[in-house]
């Protein structure tokens, strides 16, 4: 039986480090491979999946855009040539009135 | 050119060979040549068996060596070429055992679940004598299940980074490097942790002398 000092902790701590290193190795067999590789397919295939599902969000999004841009321009330029046409009609029925009221006299 | 500088330099053209023949290997799987992901883990499999054989239980290695690859597969694309392959590939493999840790519950296994074979161990490694007698001691099954016990009373962290510092023997600043902490983080875990193992050893030691003496 031995109290435990410093020089006794650093002893089995040399001795757990023995341990430790000297653990076997494992090798992986083929089919622990060919599994791997299985894997790494499917990843694959579900990249490109998401890769595509990310090129559908991206179109999507851009139609979205396009078309949100272009209801403004249309609605900018039915209001604009509205207004315009508004301006006229009453500067025409002006004209007209200017025209009637002598006559009225 | 003396024999042994020559073959340093073929060593050297060796490594560099390989370095750039990984670099091809990857950039045709970037480029939708998944097979030839195969040919790296052929290369490195052995590599990454070895890390993880030092981090994880016995029966755990294949399985996370597996996830090992597959991440390191999913986030090639994130792979610089700053560093070599197998740098890259050894963080990967640290940073995996680091979540299986993480991922599992802490297991405090009992002095109980120590026997008599395990307790007598500490008392034989002190008082062997020749190197030969320290080595078959350290050999022995009682030092892996002790070392197992000591090690599950630790956080993934404290754990990750006592067996890369103090039993892989990686300096502090290589360990930094594989986990992606920062050194003085690592310098400090690798200190507490050493003094809980420790502390650990010797509640160990001071509990059987206390059973011995009653």
């Amino acid at each position: 039986m031995t109290r435990l000092n410093d020089e006794h902790l650093k002893k089995v701590e040399r001795a757990l480090r023995e341990a430790h290193q000297s653990r076997q190795e494992p090798s992986f067999g083929d089919d622990w491979t060919f599994r791997l590789m299985q894997d790494v397919r499917r990843e694959s295939a579900g990249q490109g999946r998401s890769m595509m599902a990310l090129g559908l969000d991206r179109l999507v999004w851009r139609t979205a855009a396009v078309a949100a841009v272009l209801a403004l321009v249309f609605t900018g330029s039915v209001l604009f040539y509205t207004n315009r046409d508004t301006v006229e009609l009453t500067a025409l029925l002006s004209n007209e009135i200017d025209v009637v009221l002598p006559l009225s006299e | 050119m003396p024999g042994h500088v020559a073959a340093e330099c073929l060593d050297f053209i060796g490594v560099q060979t390989l370095v750039s023949d990984d670099f091809e290997i990857i950039r045709r799987v970037l480029h939708g040549e998944v097979d030839s992901f195969a040919e790296l883990i052929a290369r490195y499999r052995q590599h990454v068996a070895k890390i993880t054989n030092q981090h994880v239980p016995a029966d755990r290695v294949a399985e996370v060596a597996h996830d090992v690859f597959v991440r390191a597969y999913t986030s090639l694309s994130s792979f610089s070429g700053r560093t070599p392959f197998e740098h890259w590939l050894s963080a990967i493999a640290i940073r995996t055992c680091y979540d299986f840790w993480r991922a599992r519950r802490r297991e405090e296994l009992p002095v109980s679940a120590l026997t008599t074979e395990h307790q007598a161990w500490m008392d034989h490694v002190l008082a062997a004598e020749s190197d030969d007698q320290f080595r078959e001691q350290a050999r022995r099954q009682e030092a892996a299940e002790l070392l197992q016990w000591a090690l599950g009373h630790l956080s993934a962290e404290n754990r990750l980074v006592l067996t890369l510092v103090h039993l892989d023997g990686y300096s502090v600043r290589e360990a930094a490097g594989l986990l992606g902490w920062s050194v003085v983080n690592v310098k400090v875990r690798a200190h507490r942790a050493r003094q809980m193992l420790r502390t650990l050893l010797l509640e160990r030691k001071r509990l059987e002398d206390d059973t011995t003496q009653r």
